[in-house]
């Protein structure tokens, strides 16, 4: 039987080098060899994708690349899920995602997406061009913890100042990310936005800072008082 | 000196009594066309409207060159396919289809009624009013998507993304049609007068693709482009071009814009060592847009004391930029020359 090890690093190996095919028969050897197919995803294909992560930040892998090998992961993934029915596998938290009304531009927000999924969250992704009331309903909806917001436009941009006090009525202590080409750590205070960073390879410690830092403000239930 | 003198001396390397200053891309900004009356739609698709808010750049805001064709860089797209999404007063047109997303790349051509489509005609119309109203005054740019960002938006940008590493050919047969419709939208631009032509590429940019696929896939466009030129070339990349400015000024441009993401010091080094001039650097964003006059000023002059060649905003204006911090440009440069 091929060790396990070998395999998990054989995964992670194909996923970086974007090659499907190679995902495909580390993963079906992996499944053959009866291994945990929780650690296959977790070990194996995730921790290729978050080496993926680093080297987009580091700007070795640009968007091509990154977008490739996601879909590598995700022919992996497939091959696992089946028997992975009945497993347990914990989420880090529930993030409604989108990008703003009046801009059609997804390739940022399905990055976000891509390294959210890859860190554990659970994402309910609205698309693009999504009206501000959307983002309010899905929130609620699903009970989600953070809002991701992304915007390509300085013009769309202005939504977000108009949404995030939606969403913050709609669910108070919900926590509200936002990026985008235009946006800045400067204009994500002044819409009082929760979080923000500049590329996606950062989104994972981010989000889980920001639940952290939520999940401390709020405010303590009425018995405890 | 009169603007026009100065600005292409500038552009030509020679000595000029002092930096000029303007926008070397969109300036389609709603205070401008309320101060001229001439806004969207009409600012879109009128000639005397187009030419009226281009005018408005130069008496209004200060800018001491004007652009023609249009507030968006969607027209050459429009014309090979994309669908558009409907403008409003404070929202460009923008690309809302990509007609060969599904579709073979092998049925993409540039057709020989290219500058009778979409708004070309009206284009052509607006270079003209403009050469008759300040023509002898003031330089006059024409402007428009470069060939990869066109590409992309026929084939959609992931799709033309995955393509760079998967299906290399695809891309090049792709900017093969692009560059030689953007070739002829070139010939177009200097045929109806324009000083020189400003291509905005922003999809190439390394906030998307890597330094190595803007060498293989549009360096060899940008060259081809800049060598068939009638005048000289402007070559804008919003976003971090520290890696690819090189490759920017080895295509034959004239001139490279960018953004305060970029290092402007070292941008105007490699440039000026190559024979090219910097327009740049302040933030369209989070200064133009979002900031106060002061921080506008700020920018501006510091962009100048870095030995900028044009001042100029970073990217397009946003639509909604406050009046007040547009005019900073102009103050700037006009202080900070007093004050030499």
């Amino acid at each position: 039987m091929p060790d396990i090890e070998e395999l998990l690093k054989a995964m992670h190996d194909e996923v970086v080098s974007f090659n499907e095919e190679g995902v495909r028969e580390a993963t079906a050897a992996f499944n053959a060899a009866e291994y945990d197919p929780l650690r296959g995803i977790l070990d194996g294909l995730a921790a290729g994708m978050n080496t993926v992560g680093r080297l987009f930040k580091d700007q070795e892998y640009f968007v091509p690349e990154v977008l490739l090998c996601a879909e590598a992961m995700n022919a992996g993934v497939e091959l696992l899920k089946p028997r992975m029915r009945g497993a347990e596998v914990k989420s880090e938290g529930t993030v409604v995602l989108g990008t703003v009304q009046g801009d059609v531009h997804d390739i940022g927000k399905n990055l976000v997406k891509m390294m959210l999924e890859v860190g554990g969250f659970t994402v309910h992704d609205l698309g693009a061009n999504v009206p501000h009331e959307r983002f309010v309903e899905e929130v609620l909806r699903t009970d989600a913890d953070l809002v991701g917001i992304s915007a390509m436009m300085t013009t769309t941009m202005m939504g977000m100042k108009t949404v995030i006090p939606m969403i913050k009525a709609g669910k108070p202590g919900v926590g509200v990310l936002v990026g985008g080409a235009p946006v800045t750590h400067q204009i994500a205070a002044m819409f009082k936005a929760d979080g923000y960073t500049q590329s996606a390879a950062d989104i994972v410690a981010e989000a889980k800072r920001v639940m952290a830092a939520t999940r401390r403000a709020a405010p303590a239930c009425c018995c405890q008082r | 000196m009169r603007p026009k003198e100065r600005f292409l001396r500038r552009l030509s390397g020679q000595d000029v009594d002092m930096t000029p200053v303007g926008c070397t891309t969109a300036y389609g900004a709603v205070a401008l066309m309320r101060a001229c009356g001439c806004e969207r739609p009409l600012a879109d698709t009128d000639p005397a409207a187009m030419a009226g808010l281009a005018l408005a750049g130069h008496t209004v805001a200060g800018f001491e060159w004007v652009k023609a064709m249009g507030w968006d860089i969607t027209a050459v797209s429009q014309a090979l396919g994309c669908e558009l999404g409907a403008p409003q007063i404070d929202l460009q047109y923008f690309i809302a289809g990509h007609p060969f997303e599904q579709r073979s790349i092998d049925e993409l051509d540039c057709p020989d009624d290219l500058l009778s489509r979409g708004r070309f005609p009206a284009y052509r119309e607006q270079f003209r009013i403009l050469k008759e109203k300040v023509g002898d005054e003031l330089a006059i740019f024409g402007m428009s998507e470069g060939p990869f960002t066109c590409a992309a938006n026929l084939m959609g940008t992931s799709n033309m993304m995955r393509a760079t590493l998967k299906d290399p050919k695809t891309v090049e047969k792709a900017l093969e049609v692009t560059t030689a419709a953007l070739a002829r939208v070139i010939d177009f631009a200097f045929d109806c007068g324009a000083d020189y032509y400003c291509m905005a590429d922003p999809s190439s940019g390394s906030d998307l693709l890597s330094p190595r696929s803007w060498q293989k896939f549009v360096f060899p466009a940008m060259k081809r482009l800049a060598e068939a030129a009638k005048g000289p070339l402007v070559l804008h990349i919003c976003g971090n071009t520290d890696k690819i400015i090189p490759m920017m000024c080895d295509a034959g441009v004239a001139g490279i814009s960018i953004e305060e993401k970029a290092d402007l010091k070292t941008a105007i080094e490699v440039a000026h060592a190559k024979g090219v001039r910097v327009f740049g650097n302040v933030s369209a964003a989070s200064t133009l847009f979002m900031g106060t006059p002061q921080e506008c000023r700020a920018e501006a002059t510091a962009a100048l004391a870095a030995g900028v060649d044009f001042l100029a905003p970073g990217c397009g204006l946003a639509p909604n930029s406050p009046l007040p911090n547009i005019l900073e440009l102009r103050k700037a440069r006009d202080a900070y020359f007093k004050a030499q």
